[in-house]
């Protein structure tokens, strides 16, 4: 049943893209992130769908009249040279096999991160590309926030849509990505045209989808356990704060709402969160911190770092803190256990980053990343005051970006998501939302200087 | 039963939004921009006798896509 209407869908995509090829590279996208062959049982699995639609979208991209509009940026340029390296590095691996295993996603997402920005040469493309990710988010995100308030979830126990705990559909991942989302689900129910905001119709069906949407983000990290998504939560709380005009107000009614929500978050869920505070008892906190100092001594002999999944030849030792038969330090001396561990994961994407591409890898990787951070509030100030129609989306869109950036920067302190192609999928759209209003400054800086030449010769500009 | 909803509704959602993308002339060049304000007028303007010869989504043009 489920194999025969996503086939129907992907089917119906696909002709619409025969219409018109933009929309390969939203479906490759979606493709991406909902990854409909996981889902399947027959046939869709047994295709390599993500390859004939990409071939689509770059088929799409040739034919494009107008792609002579596209522009490169440096951040591309940063992720090109990133791939040449992580493919170096690839090939001198500590460890080749599991190297090349990682090197076949990492590849495919970097390649469409810096072909995405060269296809989103109009307001509409980027908004269309800005609702397919949360569209195709939201078939997990709604999934997982359903069965969150249904059975209350658990760590590693609630399963998403399918039981596969890659990409995506791993705990710790949706958790910071659907917090990173919920900046643009409001972006689009603001300033939205494909389903247009402006429209009183439309007006209070947008509100009441993204309000629910939100929920459900907010409710993964609650779902899955995961403690990098209730931080996520607060730094995104945190920025929404920054251009609030009534702050005390805000704090308090959030402040309220968390403690009228504690009643009904599992007991689980509440015991895990206050481990965030006792990270001394906890092994996968006290892992962290072990594997951190295991990468960061390994750079110092390999400053080009090991190649994908170095930490696998790591052998980390660390002490917890013995607790009594309930789980309680008593204060006693009790004394310390010593845990011995081997090929534990980074846990974080910024020693991912130095411990498999090294010092130059990591610094690519910061320059993509907060480099982002830093053209959204660029864009953000620089178009602020704009109130014309054409115009008033700007601001707003840099800032969500930004704002989902950062959640994600945030996340990757805890999370080992470095390469995660979602993520590379909002940097694309930074850098065509940068490069598109780089070329709409310069055009509209060209018009007068053409009106001068037909002042001059009182003939039309030559074309 | 979950399963199904959520991605029944999620992709109901995007085939709809892929279908109105299709009516979009600006997808492809934005010079054939309808304008928001205009739009948005047209679209909620039910009472007004005339409607705007913007009001109707432009067709695609021949050629394109």
């Amino acid at each position: 049943m489920r194999d025969i209407y996503l086939l129907a869908f992907l089917g119906l995509f696909l002709l619409f893209g025969l219409r018109k090829p933009f929309l390969f590279t939203l479906v490759y996208a979606y493709i991406d992130i909902v990854a409909p062959q996981r889902l399947s049982y027959f046939l869709l699995n047994s295709i390599p769908i993500s390859l004939i639609v990409f071939a689509g979208a770059l088929g799409g991209l040739l034919v494009d009249r107008g792609k002579k509009d596209s522009r490169f940026s440096a951040r591309q340029l940063c992720m090109l040279v990133l791939l040449a390296y992580a493919g170096y590095t690839t090939i001198t691996a500590d460890m080749p096999v599991e190297a090349l295993e990682k090197w076949g996603w990492v590849w495919k997402a970097l390649v469409f991160a810096i072909f995405l920005p060269l296809t989103l040469r109009t307001r509409l493309r980027i908004e269309a590309l800005a609702l397919t990710l949360v569209l195709s988010l939201a078939a997990l995100v709604i999934n997982g926030g359903l069965k969150t308030i249904l059975s209350g979830g658990g760590y590693g126990a609630l399963v998403i849509l399918v039981e596969d705990n890659s990409g995506l559909y791993e705990g710790s991942i949706i958790s910071t990505v659907a917090i990173a989302v919920i900046p643009l689900i409001w972006w689009l129910a603001r300033h939205g045209t494909i389903f247009p905001s402006a429209d009183p119709k439309w007006r209070p069906a947008l509100k009441v989808f993204a309000l629910s949407l939100s929920f459900a983000c907010i409710l993964i990290p609650v779902g899955t356990q995961a403690r990098t998504g209730l931080i996520c939560l607060a730094v995104l709380y945190v920025l929404s704060l920054r251009f609030s005009r009534y702050k005390s107000l805000h704090i308090g009614g959030a402040a309220l709402l968390a403690l009228a929500a504690i009643p009904f978050l599992p007991s689980s869920f509440s015991q895990r969160m206050g481990t965030i505070q006792n990270y001394q008892q906890d092994e996968s906190a006290s892992t962290r911190l072990a594997v951190w100092g295991w990468t960061w001594n390994y750079v110092q002999d390999h400053p080009g770092g090991g190649g994908f999944e170095a930490y696998r030849q790591n052998k980390v030792r660390y002490e917890l803190p013995t607790t009594d038969a309930n789980g309680f330090a008593t204060g006693m001396e009790v004394g310390e256990r010593e845990v011995i561990d081997a090929g534990r994961a980074y846990h974080s994407s910024y020693f991912e980053m130095l411990g498999e591409q090294g010092f130059f890898g990591l610094l690519l990787w910061l320059i993509i990343h907060v480099g982002g951070v830093w053209r959204m509030e660029v864009l953000r100030r620089r178009y602020k005051d704009s109130a014309g129609d054409d115009e008033r989306w700007i601001a707003p869109l840099a800032q969500a970006l930004q704002n989902g950036q950062l959640v994600y920067l945030t996340g990757s302190l805890f999370v080992g998501i470095a390469f995660q192609p979602f993520v590379y999928m909002l940097v694309a759209m930074q850098i065509g939302l940068d490069t598109y209003l780089t070329r709409r400054r310069k055009s509209a800086s060209f018009v007068p200087i053409a009106a001068q030449v037909k002042r001059a010769t009182g003939r039309p500009a030559a074309a | 039963m979950i399963d199904h909803f959520s991605l029944l509704l999620s992709h109901g959602l995007l085939l709809l939004a892929f279908v109105r993308l299709l009516r979009r002339p600006d997808l492809d060049d934005e010079s054939a921009q309808v304008q928001p304000a205009a739009r948005a007028r047209a679209t909620a303007a039910v009472s007004t006798p005339a409607p705007e010869p913007v009001a109707a989504p432009a067709r695609a043009r021949p050629g394109k896509g």
